[in-house]
This record gives C-alpha cells, structure tokens and sequence, in this order.
C-alpha cells in the first residue's frame, strides 16, 4: 500500500510514471526512499521544505530571465523532491551518453576538418553551413586532443513506454551541471540521513575531472597552468551558475574585457600585470568571443582569440564553432553517421526529427502536422515552438505556407508524453509533474565521463509539454545509486578551493572598490535619515533645517519644509536615487559581481537587507526607524566580514580604499553644513551622524562646542569617524598598491594631512577650516579618478573598425 | 580570340587618425591580390607604420591571404601600404556561352559539396547578403526559361547599372540590402550584395569579388565608377569551374581592368582592414588606391 505521504498521488495511463508502476505501487527503486520519507513526518518535511526556500533566497541562488518583470533576479525553483533512477537503467543512459559525445565530437572535427561528411551525402550541406553557429575561422584548426567538445549535456525525456530519448544536445556552453550541484547541497542537507542510507553517488568527482581535463589539454608546456572561466557578466541568465563553478573549480570568473591578447597569446589582466591564459572554459556563445574575427558587434569578445586559438596557444572548451551540433536538423542524420563515423548503432536515439528543408521531409510532415511540433533549424531564428495539434483551419494553412516559403528554417519533432514524477512544487502535498532530465557529460584523456545524476527540469503547470527554465519551470536533484562495491568518492560540501582568490583581475578590484564605497554609502545615507527622523519626532527646530540642507547636498528628494513623511520615503521608497532602497540596490548589484568572492554568510545578509519586506512600502515613522536600525546593524556586520574576514591582499586595500574614500567625502560634506552653525551647543546631530556620541561624552563629559567637536570629528587619528583617520588610511594603502606613489593625488593628500595634523595644535575656527575641508574632498574626488584611471582601465571599451 | 596580359602595379593606403592614442591595435588585412587562372601575383608588399608588435598571414576559409598584425604599444595614426604588381589576362573565352542558367542549378544540385569551400557556400544567404523574394524577383525578370547564363548575366548586370544610381553618401557599410534595393542608390558594394542576394534566389552560385578596377577614361568612356578606391563586383558559376565576373556598378563582365584581391560570399569575408582598438575613437580612415597600367 502507499505510505500516506503519496496518498493523493496518482499516476496517468498516458505517461510513464516515474514512481509508481502499472498496479499503482512504488517502483523497487523508490520503496525505501518512500519509507524513510514518511518516517520524517508531515511537520518535520514541512519545517524542512521552508528552511530549503529560505536558503535559496539569502544564498542569493538564481536564474536571470531576461525581460522579467520581477527584475533580475528570479530564486532559482528547486523542487525538493528528488528524482531517482535505477542503477542498470542509469547505466544505459550513461553509455548512450557516451557514445553520443563521443560521435557529435567526431562530427565536429569534421565539418571544421575534411567535410567527408557532406561530400558522403551523411549530411546535407544546407543545416551546416547555413546555420548561424558555424564559423568559418574555426575551420582547418588543430584543437589539442581532437577535442571540441569538452562539456556536452543531453535533455533526455522518457516516453510512455519507458524509453529515453535524446530532445535536444547541448554542445554550445551546456548549462545546468553547476544548479545540479547546487540542487544536490540543498537536497542532501534536507535529507541527510537519508542521502547517507541510501549511497547516492556523488558528483564532487566529476567536477575534479572537469578540471583536471582542462588542466591536461591546456598548452601550458608543463609550467603552472592558469584556467580561466569567460562570461558574459552579470546580465546572462546563468551567471549565478558561472560563479559557483569559479568557486568550486577554483577556476577565475573573468570577461572579455578582463583578457587581452599579445604575441598570439592570451593574457589576463591583474593588479600584477598580465598573466597569461592556458585555458578558456567559456561560457559565452563563441560568435561573440572575438569581435575581429567573428562577431564584430560584440563587446563582450577578447579581439585576437582566434588567432591564439589558430597557434595552439590556448585552450578554448568548448572549440570555437561547438554550438552548430545544436541544430535539430542534424538530429536526424545522426544513426547514419554514427555507423559510418563509429561502426555501430546509436544507442541512444533523438526523438524523430525532420529537418524540413528536405522536399520528401516537408510532404512527410505536412501531412502529419498535428502528430509534431515544430521548432527553428538555427536558434537565431527565434520564433516559439509551434504544436501542431494547437492549429486549425486558418491557422494551419497559414502555418503550413511559412513552412514551404523557408522550409530549412525549420524542423519537426515528434511530440513525447513526458513522463511524471512526484513533485513538492506546491508545499508539502505531492503532485505530479512531466520531467526531463539534463545529463552532463565531459571529456577525459581516457574518454568522455558522464555526471552520475544530473539537471532533473519539471514543467510548469501551465504546459506540460514544454521543459523551459527561461519559462519559469523549476529542477529537481537526480539520484542515482551507488554500484555494490563502488566506494563514493570524497564529499563536496564546504569551499576548499581557494586558487581563484590568488588572482585578482582588473574588473574584481574595481568592483571591490565600489563595494566599499557602496557600503559606506549605504551606512552614511540610512545614519543620516535615522537622525533626521528622530530631529523632526523630537522637534529641534535648527537641526531638521541643517540635516535637509545636508540632504540636498546629497541629491536626497527634498522639500521646502521637511517632514518625516519626506524622510521615511528615502528610506523605504526605490524612486529617490540617493535614497537608502536605491543605494543598496546599487550594493547587492556590485556584491553580485564579486559573487564568487564572497563568502556565503556576507552573501545572505545583503540579500536579506534588499529583500526587507518594508522596501518599497510607504511605512509610518516607527517602521521606518525599526528598518532603519536593522539596516544600520546589517551593514555593520558586513563592514565587520572584511574586517575580521578577509585576507589583507590588494582587493581588500581596494575595498578599504574605497570605504575611506567614501567616509571622507561624506565627512566632508557634511562638515561644511555643520560649519554653518552658529550655536556649538546644537552640535548633537553631528555626532550622532558620525556615531561618535559615545566616545565624546567618555571623553569630554561637556557640552559640545566647536573645539571639542572638531578635535573628535577632525583632528584625532584615533577615532575611526574622523577625518584624519580616513586621510591616514587612504596614505597608508596607496603605497601598498602597484605603482600606488605614482599617482598625482597620494603626494597632495599626503601633505594636505600633515598640514592637518599642525593646524590641530592652534585649534582652529570653523570658518579657517572650511576651505581646508574643501580642499580634501576635492582631492578625494581627484583621487577617485586617478584610481579608475591608473587601474580600472579595462572600462575602456574597444571600437571596431571599418 | 584575344591572349593579352596586362601588368598593373596597384598601390592601396589606409590612414587611420585616432581622436586619442590607441593602446592595443588588433587587425586582419585582405590586402594580398590572389593567384588565379587569370591573375599572376608578381611582387606584393605591405608597410604598416607604425611597425606592429606581431605579424603573420595564413589562407582563410576561401583561399584568400589573410594579414594579422597588432600593436602592443601606445599609437595615434595607423598608416597601412598594400604595394602590388599583378598580370592579369582575360577570362571570357573560357566562359560557355550557350548554357542555360537551369541547367548550372542542376549542377550545382550534383555538385553542391564539391570544391573547397565547398560550391553551396555561395548559394546560401550570408551575413550580409539574405535572400530575399524583392531581389530574387528582380533577378528573374532577366532569368527567362532556358536562357543562357551568360546573356542572362549581361542583361541583369547592365539593368542594375541602370536602375541604381552611384551614391557613395546614400549608403554605410551596415545598410541592409533590402533598403539598398528600396532606395536603389549606393555604391559598388551594395550592388554587388543586392546582385549576389538575387542570384542566390534563383539557385545560383554566386561570390562577392574583392579588388580593384583600372581608372582610365577613354574617348568613348568616362573614368568607372568604383575606381580610386577598393572595388567590388560579383563572380557566377558557369560549370566545370569557371565562374563568370559581372560589375553590376558599371554594368559590365569583369575582364582586364580588373585586379582581384580575393573572394568570399560577402565583404564580411573580405574586408579589405578590419580591426579592434583599444582607447582610440576611429574615425573613417583615408583610403587612398591607384592602379597603374605598366
């Protein structure tokens, strides 16, 4: 009988059903699972489901959509509920696996090689050489190993009868095995005991694999070898995915403008200088890799790659030309040249595909259109799939006339009912949903290795014939058993690698750099609104005047009268640029960009600062102060990290800098409203803003006046607040960086606190210090330039030509 | 029948201003005029000042020399002196002037994946040149049933000369072809890839032709239009493996006045420079060509 967990589920006659079998009970791969999970209790699953999506959030695991609504970052769907398969069936899809690598990479040194294929007949020259993906610079290249493919995926989906099928083969830059892995942390920290009863196989050894591989085919002529991973940037959907496998391959995250070609070699470019580049994991389409060769719109290429691609100088995975072998119309050719190309039989088959730019192909599929969907030849053609079954009347023959007007436009598929597997996708009760099932695979000196599990997709409700995570559809873990016998290899939980770090690219300082500043920003505008707040609710008349004239120095939306209704806004409302909402945005954004930098606890915390529930409301004076506080604490506690977390290396000097830098203009700024005050006894707000109330009623145990405040605020090298301290730092870092004394603002600043440092011993007027304090915040802004300049120089864009 | 040759020295010069230093300087020249059946290389040099960091040249996909070189070092002006003495003889009498055109198209449903590149490399649409019905249909008004290639050519070449006007400011390097061929104004690559789009339509092999053409009024005729720069025209299959060049800019078969530097299935194969630099705004470059008879 079923455990009461699977009551409500039940399976279709029209689909395979993963979990049950023909007379309604669990499959024999499935019974103790079932078992150990019913045992877990409906409370304790729950409790668990929410700790998972909580997780999901604050780690900051997502999927970019583009166009998306809800705005970059969507959570990646994890459906908790794993999907398990049996070892001798898995043992055939791995083979089948294989054999397909194997093949497709064959085929690819061969439309790049001799074209033997073509002149055979085996393959029809049209779906090769008019599909967009096929590059012509990458012909009559010599790749180390014959190796073109060396990461390839398969979407599998399994027919009503039990027979897996090949939908679709990923040769481009295959996404997914990295959001397996992930998928995997999750699933195995919510089923602990139960991943360890059952000996599922782990994936740790087949991400080592990857990147031993890539260290064997790189052309490092046996020195250390620097493998990089290349990415479009933040925007691409799968970023999150490109910086765990930095993290976890110890592989750099670099882009194109991170790398610069010279001698026909690549080279990275670091605070260091250039370093050079043995291997290329790319995760960016190849046309877009080299804007003189290949695409020459694209700004996110490294000019020159090809032709170091051409010396044999570096190592480019997957080769230049990879992703023509994604084109559907090949699928259909491919059992013919697998014979001729292998010697045997393709074991495992596409779905029945015809490319319709074959005549016999088109009649075959007009004629049977409603069995078939349709889909472009070339992804360049974006159009969504057509089912036949969806048209009728005037539809169909306007269908079936686009078809014969470009019919090598197009391919046609059979349609598969997808099999269904339990799915926790609406909480804790179980519904089923289709799947297909992402396998990776990648190649080895001793031939290609296939990922033991895989990326498991799940429709969505809405149409269950379509698998589509840009469609909003979510993924489940794969399990597959350990073989008897077969010890599993190492865990892969925690973050042992640490060599990515070692290496500090130009755009990673800049980015630090700009979180210090951010940081601060953040720190600075929410202390600011939290004592205007508190002004106005005490009413003290001369200080709400000072603190909105500080607001407009500081672009804050502001009004003829301020009110706590136009302060409340800047801390929860996005629409004020200088506001709090926006600052952190900008934050989280450039967090995002150091994300494989970042140690997960700093992650979740700006997360969960973005993510406050009171952003975006219009909240009364009491909330706004209660999210003021939170944020105050959270920010502190990330300007704790680097302190205490971060090793003292040029990219933490970039952070400090930044911060300081930050710090000192505010300062500054705000010194020169405060200056405007005639009454020292009204200084409170100062000090308050500078979070040094503390240590001057410690120390002074007076009222404030100017001598006192500015000895605090000015002069003391001591307290972290003031401005010397701030001058101090940014001349202690400056030398410490590659050719930090050559930068014309460290000799102005250098003696701008000296003079500082003389000028405290006659305790000087504000008014003698205001063109002092002028002058600083000019120099900080000159100084925060001439950093960009000397170090950030990667923003300079290439232009191309004619 | 004529067996003249004729020698050319052809000087090609590109000047690059930049509005600020370039730091890094990536290029690829088609500068190199190409051996042919009908066209003997003598003697070719290329200057580039100032002198790159590396240099090397390869064949490209189609047989064509490709120059790589890049700069390393900090420039403001890019000075590039292609410096080529060519002998070219005439290709027309190898040409089959009874041939219909339907009949090259079943050729070249035999012999598609003949030749390196293989022939149907020229049949398909390319980055420049899509195959559009605008094109196709006026293409086929010349193409009559059963009419030879050849005659079916001179007609289509000579109507294009007539129909566009030569407008150098009408047109960029990016403008569409379909604009070219709503507009019907441009200059010799714009009809070269309107030409190529609807030959290509009617199933024809068709490459778009890089190089130069004398600039030499006579009595009868004033200078070509094209001359004193780079040129471009359009090659045809015929069979075995002649192809038949036609200048639809000046509305004839390409013969002894011209000089071929290489060929590809758009000007994205062979540009005569392209490059990426770094730190430099590019304006247009200078371009300055002469052909000289020897």
């Amino acid at each position: 009988m079923s455990p009461p967990l699977f009551a409500g589920y039940a399976g279709t006659a029209s689909r395979y059903d993963e979990l049950l079998d023909a007379a309604a009970r669990p499959r024999a791969h499935w019974t103790r699972f079932c078992a150990a999970l019913d045992g877990m209790g409906p409370d304790a699953l729950r409790a668990r489901l929410d700790s998972v999506s909580r997780e999901i959030r604050e780690g900051g695991i997502t999927y970019n959509v583009y166009a998306d609504p809800q705005g970059l970052d969507r959570p990646w769907d994890l459906d908790c509920m794993p999907l398990i398969l049996p070892a001798d069936e898995w043992a055939l899809i791995e083979a089948g696996v294989k054999q397909r690598a194997t093949l497709l990479n064959q085929v690819l040194g061969d439309i790049y090689g001799d074209k033997t294929l073509l002149k055979k007949g085996l393959l029809p020259a049209f779906p090769v050489l008019g599909h967009s993906g096929y590059l012509r610079p990458a012909c009559g290249m010599q790749v180390p190993g014959d190796i073109f493919l060396h990461h390839y995926a398969a979407d599998l989906a399994r027919s009503p009868d039990g027979q897996w099928w090949v939908l679709a083969d990923r040769t481009q830059a295959p996404s997914g095995a990295a959001y397996a892995l992930e998928n995997r942390l999750m699933v195995a920290r919510m089923f602990p005991e139960i991943f360890r009863d059952l000996k599922v196989e782990r994936l740790a050894g087949y991400f080592a694999a990857l990147r031993d591989a890539l260290v064997h085919y790189a052309p490092t002529g046996g020195g250390p070898c620097l493998v990089v991973i290349l990415t479009p940037g933040p925007f691409n959907e799968t970023y999150f995915e490109h910086t765990v496998l930095s993290r976890y391959l110890g592989f750099p995250l670099v882009e194109g403008g991170d790398l610069v070609v010279r001698g026909n070699c690549v080279w990275l470019k670091t605070l260091e200088g250039l370093q050079r580049v043995h291997a290329i994991l790319r995760r960016q389409d190849d046309a877009y890799c080299d804007p003189l060769e290949l695409r020459a719109d694209s700004a996110l290429g490294v000019p020159g790659l090809t032709e170091c691609a051409r010396h044999g100088t570096v190592l480019i995975a997957n080769a230049l030309g990879a992703g023509v072998m994604e084109s559907g119309a090949l699928l259909g050719y491919l059992p013919g040249i697998c014979r001729a190309l292998l010697g045997t039989a393709l074991q495992l088959p596409s779905i029945a595909t015809w490319w319709c730019g074959e005549p016999a192909a088109l009649t075959d599929v007009i004629a049977k259109m409603d069995h078939l969907v349709f889909k472009p030849a070339d992804a360049a053609h974006r159009f969504e799939p057509v089912f036949g079954q969806d048209l009728n009347g005037t539809a169909t023959r306007k269908f079936t006339a686009r078809l014969r007007a470009a019919p090598e436009q197009y391919i046609a598929q059979e349609m598969v009912q997808m099999s269904q597997a339990p799915s926790f996708s609406q909480g804790p009760n179980l519904g089923a949903r289709s799947v297909g099932v992402r396998v990776f695979a990648i190649a080895t000196p001793t031939g290609y290795r296939v990922m033991p599990g895989g990326l498991t997709r799940v429709s969505t409700t809405a149409d269950p014939r379509v698998i589509s995570t840009q469609r909003g559809g979510s993924s489940k873990d794969t399990w597959i058993f350990a073989r008897r016998g077969e010890a599993p290899v190492q865990t892969l939980l925690g973050e042992s690698i640490t060599r990515a770090r070692a290496i500090i690219s130009s755009r990673v300082v800049e980015h630090l750099f700009w979180f210090g500043r951010y940081a601060e920003r953040c720190d600075d505008t929410a202390r600011l609104i939290r004592v205007a707040l508190n002004s106005l609710v005490q009413d003290t008349e001369p200080t709400t005047q000072r603190l909105a004239a500080l607001a407009r120095h500081l672009d804050l939306k502001t009004q003829t009268h301020p009110s706590t209704l136009m302060w409340s806004k800047a801390a929860t409302l996005e629409e004020d640029p200088a506001g709090l909402p926006a600052q952190l945005k900008h934050l989280a954004r450039v967090a995002f960009g150091l994300r494989e930098r970042m140690s997960l606890d700093n992650w979740r915390i700006i997360n969960r600062l973005v993510q406050d529930p009171t952003i975006g409301r219009q909240v009364s004076v009491a909330e706004a102060l209660g999210w003021l506080d939170r944020a105050i604490i959270a920010l502190m506690t990330v300007s704790g990290f680097t302190l205490d977390g971060m090793t003292r290396d040029l990219g933490w000097r970039f952070l400090s800098l930044g911060r300081r830098l930050e710090r000192l203009t505010f300062l500054c700024t705000t010194l020169n409203v405060a200056f405007e005050e005639t009454t020292p006894g009204n200084l409170t707000w100062l000090l308050e803003l500078c979070d040094s109330v503390v240590t001057f009623r410690a120390r002074y145990m007076t009222q404030t006046d100017w001598a006192t405040v500015l000895e605090l605020l000015v002069f003391d090298v001591t307290n972290p607040r003031a401005l010397q301290f701030q001058l101090h730092g940014i001349c202690s870092y400056l030398p410490k960086l590659p050719g930090g004394i050559d930068i014309p603002e460290f000799a102005r600043l250098t003696a701008l606190a000296d003079q500082l440092q003389l000028m405290s011993k006659r305790e000087p007027s504000p008014t003698t210090l205001r063109d002092w304090v002028r002058e600083i915040q000019a120099a900080a802004f000159a100084l925060s330039d001439g950093l960009a300049a000397r170090y950030f120089n990667h923003l300079r864009h290439p232009t191309g030509h004619p | 029948m004529r067996t003249v040759a004729v020698r050319y020295r052809v000087l090609h010069e590109t000047l690059y201003d930049y509005e600020q230093a370039a730091s890094t300087g990536h290029h690829l020249a088609h500068l190199t005029p190409r051996n042919t059946p009908w066209q003997r290389l003598e003697s070719h040099t290329v200057s580039i000042s100032p002198a790159p960091s590396e240099k090397s040249s390869r064949l490209d996909y189609f047989g064509n020399t490709a120059l790589h070189f890049s700069h390393a070092t900090s420039h403001r002006t890019l000075g590039v002196r292609a410096d080529s003495i060519v002998e070219v003889r005439s290709q027309i009498p190898g040409w089959d002037v009874a041939l219909p055109w339907e009949d090259v198209v079943r050729d070249l449903r035999v012999r598609a994946t003949d030749e390196a590149p293989p022939l149907a490399e020229f049949c398909l649409a390319s980055p420049n040149v899509p195959v559009l019905t605008v094109t196709s249909d006026y293409a086929r008004v010349n193409f009559t049933p059963r009419r030879p290639l050849l005659e079916a050519l001179v007609a289509l070449t000579e109507r294009i000369r007539k129909d566009f006007v030569y407008d150098p400011l009408a047109t960029t390097i990016s403008t569409p072809i379909a604009e070219v061929a709503q507009r019907r104004r441009g200059v010799c690559q714009d009809f070269a890839h309107f030409m190529l789009s609807g030959l290509r339509g009617l199933g024809l092999a068709a490459r778009y032709m890089s190089g130069y053409i004398l600039n030499e009024p006579t009595a009868q005729s004033p200078a070509p239009r094209g001359a004193d720069t780079s040129h471009a025209w359009v090659a045809v299959y015929c069979a075995g493996s002649s192809w038949i060049g036609c200048d639809p800019t000046n509305g004839k078969l390409a013969d002894l006045e011209f000089v071929t530097l290489g060929w590809g299935r758009d000007f994205s194969d062979v540009t005569p420079l392209r490059g990426v630099v770094l730190g430099a705004g590019t304006p247009p470059p200078k371009v300055a060509v002469e052909v000289i008879r020897l």
